[in-house]
């Protein structure tokens, strides 16, 4: 089975006998979700199912693949891109931005240090002061809808794909969103200016 | 103190510069402001990855300095913690015999 050219799988796995091919093409995906998922917590049962979604995946984006990175290597994406969005959306299926926000204090970038009374003041006080001002360029640069997501990925943790499904977007356009937050933050960051806009625009 | 002065200063710093500075949303904001240091005007969308992930993987266990042939993924993959994700457990599958 491993002595199969990328062109003897697509010819196989298109033709009229495709049993074979995918036979060997189930056990390949099978090790490697073994592998790929070692740290997750994950039935067998559930990697078969993933399998199974992927081979269909598979068929159905035959035509896709055009060759420039190898058939086994293309094969383990898709397979990997349907495993991993399942376990996602199971891992993050009872969680709400709301809940997320509450339990990261997101509108506040507070670090402990800040808490500990007993810190030294010569040290909080510069900390301070770059919390302050970052805090401050973050609530006036950023869109609402921008703040919630960098918020939920950057300091939830949540993943871009159930961000996304939760803000009523998908993965690409807040990738997108988020890119432009970032990129606001970037151009005030290098402006060399931190008089608050209020005070600039009196 | 002039506000890129700061900022720059935070990038240089350690995430956990001393243990008194030390906390999780310390080293949040660190990592957080080396993104927005690290943005590009034009960067490759989830979707592009996705189709050049396997090329980028392929690359990646030839021994091929990847990163250089392929700088968009590479800096998408530093921005996003998805096809981060989906890349680590690529190379691992790829792994399997
Ligand atoms: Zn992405």
């Amino acid at each position: 089975m491993s002595s199969r050219t990328d062109a003897e799988w697509c010819t196989e796995l298109g033709g009229a006998a495709p049993d074979a091919a995918l036979a060997d093409l189930r056990g390949l995906l099978l090790r490697g979700l073994q592998f790929a998922l070692v740290s997750y917590r994950v039935t067998e049962n559930d990697l078969e199912d993933f399998v199974q979604d992927g081979l269909l995946k598979i068929l159905h984006e035959l035509s896709s693949y055009r060759g420039d990175a190898r058939f086994t290597t293309w094969a383990h994406k898709v397979c990997v891109r349907v495993a991993l969005t399942e376990l996602r959306r199971r891992r993050w299926r009872d969680v709400s931005l709301d809940d997320l926000i509450v339990a990261n204090e997101m509108s506040d970038f507070t670090p402990d240090v800040l808490m500990d009374h007993s810190a030294d003041p010569g040290q909080t006080a510069p900390v301070q002061m770059m919390m302050a001002t970052i805090q401050r360029i973050i609530a006036e640069e950023l869109t609402e809808r921008q703040r919630t997501a960098m918020m939920a990925v950057m300091q939830g943790g949540m993943p871009l794909q159930e961000v996304a499904e939760r803000m009523g977007t998908n993965r690409n356009a807040l990738y997108k969103l988020l890119h432009d937050a970032r990129q606001r933050l970037q151009k005030r960051m290098m402006q060399g200016d931190d008089t608050p806009r209020t005070a600039r625009n009196v | 103190m002039k506000i890129h002065n700061l900022f720059r200063q935070f990038w240089r710093r350690k995430p956990h510069p001393s243990p008194d500075v030390s906390s999780a949303s310390m080293h949040q904001m660190h990592v957080a402001l080396s993104m927005v240091a690290q943005t590009q005007a034009q960067e490759l969308s989830c979707d592009e990855v996705y189709a050049l992930l396997d090329i980028f993987a392929d690359r990646v266990k030839r021994g091929e300095d990847a990163a250089a042939l392929m700088p968009l993924v590479h800096q998408h993959l530093a921005m996003c913690p998805d096809c981060r994700e989906e890349f680590e457990a690529l190379l691992r599958a790829m792994e399997a015999k």
